[in-house]
C-alpha cells in the first residue's frame, strides 16, 4: 500500500462518514441504522492509516494473503448485514399489514357511521351496531395498547 | 344481529362476488356476513356497494392471509361467537354453513373444517391436487398424530377462543394446512363434517402449477414449524 492510496481511501472513508452524519442530520437516516455504516468507516480509516495490522490480523486468523481475509470478513459482513435487513423488513410487513387492518376497519366504520346518520342510506344492516361498537372499539383500542 | 359470521375474503372476484353473497343470504339466514376487499383491481368493491353487501375494504393489496384475518379483526370487534371462513368464487355451498354451526354448538368443537372426502361426493378437485392433499394430511397425521381429511379446505368454523386467536396471529398466505397445525397443536379440538363443494364458477386459483412448488415446500416448513412453536 503505497501513501498516495492510503491518503485516497482515509479521505474517501471519511467523506462517506460525512455524508451518512448529514443523512442522519436531515433525518432521511435512523441514527439507529446509520451506526453500523459508521463503524464500517472509522474500521477502514484505521485499517488504511495502520498498513501492519490488516497483515497482522491475517497471520492471526491464519490467512496467508490480507486481501483474501479482507474478502472473507467483508463477506461475512454484507451477510450479517442483509440478513439483518430480513429480519426489519420482516418486522415492517407485519406492522403494515396490521395498519392495512385498522384502515380498512376504521372506513367501514366511519362508513357505518354515515350511514347510520342518515335515513335508510346504505349498509343499515349495521345500524344499531355503528353504534353499540362505538363504545365497545374505543375499549378494545386501550387493550390493544396495554398488550402491546 | 347474529353471532355467526360469515367471512368473505374476495380479490378480483367480479364475476361471482354478487352470487356468493346472495347464496349466503337466502341459505344461511341466521348469519351475518362480512366481504373483506383486499383492494380488488376489477368491479368487486363496486358491486358490493352497489348491492348494499356488508364490505370491509383494504386500502392496499394484502395477500390473502391478511383479508381473512381482517375478517377474524372483524368477528373478534363485533363480539361473534362463531365465524367460519367461506371463498369469494363460489366453490362452498351455503346450505352447509347452518349444519357446520349446529355441529359446533352441539359438539362445542374449537375448529370445524368441511370436508370433501368423508362421502367423496361433489367436486373432488384435480387427481395431482388430491395427491398433494393425501400429501398434507399424511404430514399433519405425523406431527400431530390427528387425521384430517381436508386439510387444505377454505371451508372451517371457529369458536370464539380462535377468533381472538386469529386476529391477532395468521399466516400470510396458503394457511389452512399450518393453522390446523397450530390448533391441534394449541389443545383445541378439531373436527371435520362432510360437505360437497362445486367447481369454481370463476377467477383462477390461487396455486397455479409454477407455484405448487413453492407451495409444497412453504407450507410443509409452515406445519413442521407450527408443530415445533406452539
Amino acid at each position: 500500500m503505497t501513501l498516495k492510496i492510503q491518503i485516497i481511501i482515509i479521505v474517501l472513508a471519511g467523506l462517506g462518514i460525512l455524508y451518512i452524519g448529514n443523512l442522519v442530520r436531515v433525518r432521511r437516516l435512523e441514527l439507529k441504522y446509520a451506526l453500523i455504516w459508521f463503524l464500517v468507516g472509522v474500521l477502514v480509516i484505521i485499517f488504511a492509516a495502520n498498513k501492519n495490522w490488516l497483515q497482522g490480523l491475517s497471520n492471526l486468523l491464519g490467512i496467508e494473503l490480507p486481501i483474501n481475509m479482507l474478502f472473507f470478513v467483508g463477506f461475512l459482513f454484507v451477510l450479517m448485514i442483509i440478513f439483518t435487513q430480513t429480519i426489519v423488513i420482516s418486522n415492517l410487513t407485519r406492522k403494515s399489514k396490521r395498519l392495512t387492518q385498522e384502515v380498512a376497519m376504521l372506513n367501514k366504520r366511519i362508513d357505518d357511521m354515515i350511514a347510520a346518520g342518515t335515513p335508510d342510506g346504505a349498509g343499515s344492516m349495521l345500524k344499531e351496531k355503528a353504534e353499540e361498537h362505538e363504545t365497545e372499539s374505543v375499549k378494545n383500542i386501550e387493550d390493544d395498547r396495554k398488550e402491546a | 344481529m347474529s353471532n355467526k359470521l360469515v367471512i368473505i375474503p374476495a380479490f378480483n372476484e367480479a364475476g361471482c362476488i354478487v352470487n356468493t353473497v346472495n347464496d349466503i343470504i337466502e341459505n344461511a339466514p341466521d348469519f351475518d356476513y362480512v366481504i373483506i376487499n383486499d383492494c380488488s383491481r376489477d368491479d368487486t368493491y363496486k358491486l358490493c356497494l352497489e348491492n348494499g353487501f356488508n364490505v370491509v375494504s383494504l386500502p392496499i393489496n394484502s395477500g390473502i392471509g391478511a383479508a381473512v384475518q381482517t375478517g377474524y379483526l372483524y368477528a373478534k370487534r363485533y363480539g361473534y361467537e362463531y365465524a367460519i371462513q367461506v371463498d369469494g368464487d363460489g366453490q362452498h355451498d351455503a346450505a352447509f354453513l347452518g349444519t357446520m354451526a349446529r355441529y359446533m354448538e352441539e359438539h362445542n368443537t374449537g375448529m370445524l373444517i368441511g370436508s370433501r372426502y368423508i362421502e367423496k361426493q361433489g367436486f373432488q378437485s384435480s387427481g395431482l391436487r388430491r395427491f398433494g392433499i393425501k400429501y398434507f394430511t399424511l404430514l399433519i397425521k405425523i406431527l400431530t398424530g390427528k387425521k384430517i381429511t381436508d386439510p387444505t379446505s377454505g371451508m372451517r368454523m371457529v369458536g370464539r377462543d380462535i377468533i381472538e386467536y386469529f386476529a391477532e396471529e395468521y399466516p400470510k398466505d396458503y394457511p389452512e394446512p399450518e393453522t390446523a397445525v397450530t390448533i391441534v397443536k394449541r389443545g383445541w379440538s378439531v373436527e371435520e363434517i362432510p360437505v360437497v363443494m362445486k367447481e369454481r364458477q370463476a377467477g383462477t386459483s390461487s396455486i397455479s402449477p409454477k407455484r405448487s412448488i413453492y407451495y409444497m415446500i412453504k407450507v410443509s416448513l409452515a406445519c413442521i414449524i407450527a408443530a415445533m412453536s406452539s
